[in-house]
């Protein structure tokens, strides 16, 4: 299909569809070819070329063929855009990406979309209460027999177009149940993370599956609860702890194998309760910065706390710097205790002007203790604070005071 | 210091601060595998009174921390003085706000860093020479 206007002879495409649909031939399909694609991931590069493309277009059978990315479109105008897209489009590593646009038959998947009749025996095997689906032994499922449908699950397309039934009519699904199908392998599961990332339990019992490697492909999933008796691969397995472990390295939440409970795994870095929990006491440097520290603290404080603020002066660099920020506790029933700190509160995720900002920073130990003489009387209790020392610096963090006092 | 230079070093503070607090929680909760690249080798980290001194160590600390969602209500920074730092250019930073690690209640926080800039040919990286992290408990009146 040439879409240069140059060509005065040639029929433009769009012409080309018009002609067509006249005949009834609902459109013609082109193939887009990536090549290098499996670098990309499918959204990245259906959004890259759909944001470099004047016309809007639906990708269709998305699917990676070696090195190679393709996908299907119906749209002649869409085609001819996708054309001018090549070589327009860099990738992180500022490659060129070259995008290929060919005439083609209609794409085989297609033909294989579910229709009206196997949405419904899709639904009748769905448990609302439950939010299970069961697919057990499908192919042989007696209502899809009598209307002659297949579904053979075991093939990647079957799989593919099951999933997207899942992905918009139970996205909630918690349990999946595909025994006896027989799953030769699960290289159509994958999608399953992404269309129904809930599923907690999943039956694949009764399957040709020969290895547990296979499972690898679903690892996202957070399993509870997972049956694979009556799998080849469960034969590999030594004894039943190392089939458990194996398993629990896929799954490492899960509570149920083939309907036995697990003894509760030694869950690491899930949970981690020393790291988590505050510790005050832990200070192992030196004594005498710990005591300097704690007797500037003392003084620093008895001074702040007294009438007059000026004595300060004395414990300020020439040219230091000051500011303040206010964290306020959001079930204290009265915040507005802290209504005089709000004028000087420097937050500059909130403050852009350069000039406040310049101006909320108080430098030079006159500015500084100038404003703090005009805050609030305090008093300050040291039995309250925790206090944090950095090696190279001193850093204080400290629990509210336990009120201040006018 | 002039006028003008104060103010360029407050400045110069502003944007690191902002720029980095932004690129430190991010990668913080999206990617903790790279977080140690922003601390210096030999950096320290006190982590609700934990010391946790050197990369090896934090490589460990933060593959062993759940994973967090942070979200950052306050930033205050400030130049340090030279005469504290041996000359080498110093930011404090100061952060507070929620954060919620998997499996655990959402917590305050309180945080502070000191960042120091390394310079390159092209351009200053900043990096964290101390970092202190605390929930912030309220206490009850």
């Amino acid at each position: 299909v040439k879409c240069h206007s140059e060509y005065q002879d040639r029929i433009p495409p769009e012409r080309e569809v018009e002609k067509n649909t006249q005949n009834g031939d609902p459109g013609t399909w082109f193939k887009v070819t990536i090549p290098y694609g499996i670098k990309y991931d499918k959204s990245w590069i259906v959004n890259s070329i759909q944001s470099h493309c004047s016309v809007p277009f639906t990708p269709v059978a998305f699917h990676y063929n070696k090195n190679r990315a393709h996908f299907f479109i119906q749209d002649a105008s869409a085609a001819c855009a996708l054309k001018k897209v090549n070589c327009k489009i860099h990738d992180e590593e500022n490659q060129k990406v070259f995008v290929f646009v060919n005439l083609s038959t209609k794409p085989q998947s297609i033909q294989k979309m579910l229709k009206p009749k196997e949405m419904l025996t899709l639904n009748k095997r769905y448990d609302v209460c439950q939010q299970a689906l069961d697919l057990q032994r499908l192919r042989f499922d007696p209502d899809l027999v009598k209307h002659h449908i297949d579904i053979i699950l075991n093939q990647r397309n079957y799989m593919a177009a099951t999933l997207k039934i899942i992905e918009r009519n139970f996205p909630e699904l918690l349990s999946l149940n595909l025994c006896d199908n027989k799953l030769y392998h699960l290289d159509g599961l994958p999608d399953i993370i992404e269309k129904a990332p809930k599923v907690k339990t999943l039956n694949l019992s009764k399957n040709k599956l020969k290895s547990a490697w296979e499972l690898g492909k679903v690892k996202g999933l957070k399993l509870e609860e997972l049956w694979l008796e009556g799998n080849p691969l469960c034969s590999t397995f030594s004894d039943q702890s190392a089939y458990v472990s194996i398993i629990r390295e896929y799954f490492p939440k899960l509570l149920r194998l083939d309907g036995q409970e697990l003894a509760s795994p030694i869950i690491i870095g899930i949970e981690a309760p020393e790291i988590i929990k505050p510790c005050k006491e832990s200070y192992k440097g030196s004594e005498t910065i710990k005591s300097l520290v704690l007797q500037f603290l003392l003084q620093y404080y008895l001074i702040y706390d007294s009438e007059d603020r000026t004595g300060l002066l004395s414990v300020y660099h020439d040219k230091a710097c000051f500011s303040l920020t206010i964290t306020l506790n959001p079930e204290d029933p009265e915040p507005s205790s802290l209504e005089k700190y709000f004028k000087d509160s420097r937050n500059i995720k909130n403050i852009k002007d350069p000039r406040l900002r310049i101006q909320l920073l108080k430098h030079t130990k006159r500015e500084i203790v100038d404003s703090l003489s005009v805050l609030p009387r305090t008093q300050h209790d040291l039995n309250s604070y925790v206090v944090d020392l950095c090696i190279q610096m001193v850093s204080t963090c400290f629990l509210p005071q336990s009120g201040p006092e006018s | 210091i002039a006028m003008t230079d104060f103010k360029t070093y407050v400045d110069q503070a502003c944007r690191a601060a902002e720029e980095f607090v932004n690129i430190y929680y991010e990668t913080m909760d999206k990617r903790r595998r790279a977080l140690t690249r922003l601390y210096l080798d030999k950096a320290t980290l006190i982590w609700n009174g934990n010391a946790v001194s050197g990369l090896d160590a934090l490589n460990n600390f933060f593959d062993t921390l759940p994973s967090s969602e942070f979200q950052v209500n306050m930033l205050d920074c400030q130049p340090v003085h030279e005469q504290a730092t041996q000359s080498q250019t110093t930011v404090l930073v100061v952060t507070s706000g929620t954060v919620k690690f998997d499996g655990n209640k959402q917590h305050f926080f309180n945080q502070n860093f000191l960042l120091t800039a390394q310079s390159t040919p092209n351009n200053t990286v900043w990096k964290i020479a101390s970092d202190c992290f605390r929930f912030q408990d309220w206490s009850s009146s």
